[in-house]
C-alpha cells in the first residue's frame, strides 16, 4: 500500500494537542512492518493496555491496527482485520464519517466528530450484530491522518437503559391508572349511595319516633354512617381532581389567592374572630385555583385547631434561593406531636375524634398533592401548646429577568 | 297567557330511569305542593312518545314543567332536550335538566339546547327537598307560563 503524505494543515493544529503523546507512531515506517520502530512499540503498548477495543482506521476506512479486546469483541484474529475495510465489523456509520467528499477534507470530516460518543451497530465475525459507542480521536502519521476508535459495547447499557424507560413507563401508566380509578370510584359510587343516604333520611324524617328507641337509634346510626361514607367519597373525589383537573403551572399571585382563600373562610373567620397576617407575597408558577386551595386549607386548619379565644394566623414567603420561594403559615393553636408530623400529610389522616372535630382528614393530604404537583415539597414544625408552622416551597418566577436583593 | 290556575292540577313529566330517584322525587314533590300530579318516563323513547301523545300516551295531557335527567337509555337527555327545543309545540314548556353530572361541559351544552335552567341532584335529603320546594316555587307558581289546557 502507498500513500500520499500529508502535509501539515492548519485544521490539524486542534488535533495535535489530543494525539500529542502518540504522535506519528508510523513516521517512516512500512505499513507492512509496523513493529520496526520504539514509537510504533509504544503506541501498541498503549493500545493493548487500553480498556475498550481499539481499532485504528486509515482515511479511506481501511483497519491498520487493532488490539486484543477488539480481536476478542468482534471474534477476528489480528491478521484477518487488518487491511480490511473497517465495514467489515462496524458496517454503517464509521468509515462514512471519516471519508472526505465534495466540501471536506477527511481532517474536517472527522473533526466534526472529535470527543463525541457516537452510538452504532456492530457485527461480529459470527454474524451477530451488538450495539458500541466510539469514541474517535486523530493521529497524525507520514501516511496520512489516522484515526483511532475507541469501541465501547454497551450492550449492557442499552439494556439498562431499556429496563429504565420501561419501568419509568409502568410507573407512568400505573399512576394514571389509580388516579383514574379514585375518580371513577368515588364518582360512581356517589349515586348508589345517594339512595342510601337519601332514603335513611328519609325513614328517619318520617318515622323518627314512631318504630321504637331501638328503630331510632338504628336509623340513626344508618344516616350518620351513610353522611360519613358520603363525605369520604366527596373527599376521594377532591383529591383525585387534584391530579386530574391541575392546569399547567403560570405564574401567579400568591397574596391574591391568599385573599380568594380568606373570603372562602370569611365564614370561619369571623366565627372564631381570627387574625390573620400576611407580608411579601410574591409571584410564583402555581395552578391559581390549586394555590387558592392550599391556602385555604391550611389557613382553615390554623382556625379551627385554635387554642386562644381569637386565633393567629400568618402567612410569609421567602426566598429560598434563586428558584425557589418558600412560604410559611404559622399559627399560634394547639400544635401537633412531632410523632404525627409525618401521618398528618397522609389521607384520611386524624388526630382528634370525630366528636372534637369534625372532617375526613383529607385537607393536608390535598395540600401535600397540590404541593409535589408544583414540583415543591411540604413540611411541618410544631410544640404542643405553642402554635404551629406549615411550610411549602413554589418555584419562583423568571429567575434570570430579576434582580435579587 | 294565563297564571296556571288554583283548582287544575299541575301536571309534570319526570323523564327518569332510575327508580329510586323517581320516588324521591316524587315524595318532595307532594310534600312541596299536593296538586302536582307527576308522570314518570323511563326512557328518552317514552318521553317523546309521551310528549307527542303517541301509542300508549294518546290521552297523555301537555306538562306544565318537564323535569329531564341528562343520562337515559335509548334516547338520552341531551336528545331528548334537543327534539323538545326543535319543536314549535313543545319548545314552549319549560324543560329543566335535573340530573347528578355536574361537569362544565354537561351544563354548557344543556344551556346551548335551551334548557330553562340546570340543576344538579344534591346528596342531601333536606337540600334536595328544598330544590324542590324552589321548583314548586319559581316554576310551578310564580312564573308566568303559556296557557297549557288546549294545544296550539
Amino acid at each position: 500500500m502507498t500513500r500520499n503524505a500529508v502535509h501539515p494543515r492548519p485544521e490539524h493544529a486542534r488535533h495535535s494537542g489530543r494525539s500529542g503523546n502518540v504522535a506519528s507512531p508510523l513516521d517512516g515506517t512500512e505499513r507492512s512492518s509496523p513493529e520496526s520502530t520504539a514509537s510504533e512499540a509504544r503506541y501498541r503498548g498503549l493500545l493493548e493496555a487500553a480498556p475498550d477495543a481499539m481499532v485504528v482506521v486509515d482515511a479511506d476506512g481501511a483497519i491498520v491496527l487493532l488490539n486484543v479486546q477488539a480481536e476478542r469483541q468482534f471474534g477476528y484474529r489480528r491478521d484477518e482485520l487488518v487491511g480490511q475495510q473497517v465495514r467489515t465489523i462496524i458496517p454503517v456509520g464509521f468509515a462514512e464519517r471519516l471519508i472526505a467528499d465534495g466540501t471536506r477534507s477527511a481532517a474536517e470530516a472527522l473533526a466534526q466528530h472529535i470527543g463525541t460518543g457516537i452510538e452504532l451497530t456492530a457485527l461480529r465475525k459470527d454474524g451477530t450484530e451488538f450495539p458500541i459507542e466510539i469514541m474517535l480521536s486523530p493521529l497524525e502519521s507520514a501516511d496520512g491522518i489516522l484515526v483511532t476508535a475507541a469501541i465501547r459495547d454497551i450492550s449492557m447499557r442499552r439494556e439498562a437503559e431499556r429496563h429504565l424507560a420501561q419501568t419509568v413507563e409502568e410507573l407512568r401508566r400505573s399512576n394514571e391508572e389509580l388516579e383514574q380509578f379514585a375518580y371513577v370510584a368515588s364518582h360512581d359510587l356517589q349515586e348508589p349511595l345517594r339512595m342510601v343516604s337519601s332514603y335513611t333520611q328519609l325513614l328517619a324524617k318520617r318515622y323518627q319516633g314512631r318504630l321504637g328507641a331501638d328503630a331510632d337509634e338504628f336509623i340513626a346510626f344508618a344516616v350518620d354512617g351513610a353522611n360519613r361514607m358520603q363525605r369520604l367519597i366527596q373527599d376521594l373525589l377532591r383529591y383525585s381532581r387534584v391530579g386530574t383537573t391541575g392546569t399547567e403551572p403560570v405564574l401567579v399571585d400568591s397574596g391574591l389567592a391568599l385573599g380568594e382563600a380568606m373570603t372562602n373562610l370569611a365564614g370561619a373567620i369571623e366565627d372564631s374572630g381570627a387574625t390573620i397576617t400576611w407580608a411579601g407575597l410574591p409571584e410564583v408558577m402555581a395552578d391559581h385555583r390549586q394555590l387558592v386551595q392550599l391556602f385555604q386549607n391550611l389557613v382553615g386548619n390554623a382556625i379551627k385547631y385554635h387554642r386562644e379565644p381569637s386565633p393567629c394566623v400568618s402567612v410569609a414567603a421567602t426566598r429560598q434561593d434563586d428558584e425557589v420561594w418558600a412560604f410559611t403559615v404559622t399559627d399560634n393553636g394547639l400544635g401537633i406531636d412531632p410523632a404525627y408530623f409525618e401521618r398528618i400529610f397522609g389521607m384520611f389522616q386524624r388526630l382528634h375524634g370525630r366528636e372534637a372535630y369534625s372532617g375526613t382528614g383529607i385537607g393536608l393530604a390535598i395540600c401535600r398533592k397540590i404541593v409535589e404537583r408544583h414540583g415543591g415539597v411540604i413540611t411541618v414544625s410544631s410544640e404542643l401548646g405553642v402554635g404551629s408552622t406549615f411550610c411549602f416551597t413554589l418555584r419562583a418566577v423568571l429567575v434570570a429577568a430579576e434582580s435579587q436583593p | 297567557m294565563t297564571i296556571a290556575t288554583i283548582d287544575l292540577p299541575i301536571q309534570v313529566l319526570l323523564v327518569e330511569d332510575s327508580p329510586g330517584d323517581v320516588r324521591l322525587t316524587r315524595e318532595a314533590f307532594r310534600d312541596a305542593n299536593t296538586r302536582i300530579v307527576m308522570h314518570v318516563a323511563s326512557d328518552g323513547v317514552e318521553a317523546m312518545s309521551f310528549l307527542r301523545q303517541e301509542g300508549p300516551h294518546l290521552d297523555a295531557p301537555r306538562p306544565d314543567l318537564i323535569l329531564l335527567d341528562l343520562n337515559l337509555p335509548r334516547l338520552d337527555g341531551r336528545e331528548v332536550l334537543a327534539l323538545i327545543k326543535a319543536d314549535e309545540i313543545l319548545r314552549t314548556i319549560p324543560t329543566i335538566i335535573l340530573t347528578t353530572s355536574d361537569a362544565e361541559a354537561d351544563v354548557v351544552m344543556s344551556y346551548q339546547l335551551q334548557a330553562n335552567s340546570y340543576l344538579s341532584k344534591p346528596v342531601q335529603l333536606d337540600r334536595f327537598e328544598s330544590l324542590v320546594r324552589s321548583i314548586n316555587d319559581f316554576w310551578l307558581t310564580k312564573a308566568k307560563l303559556p296557557a297549557n289546557r288546549t294545544l296550539p
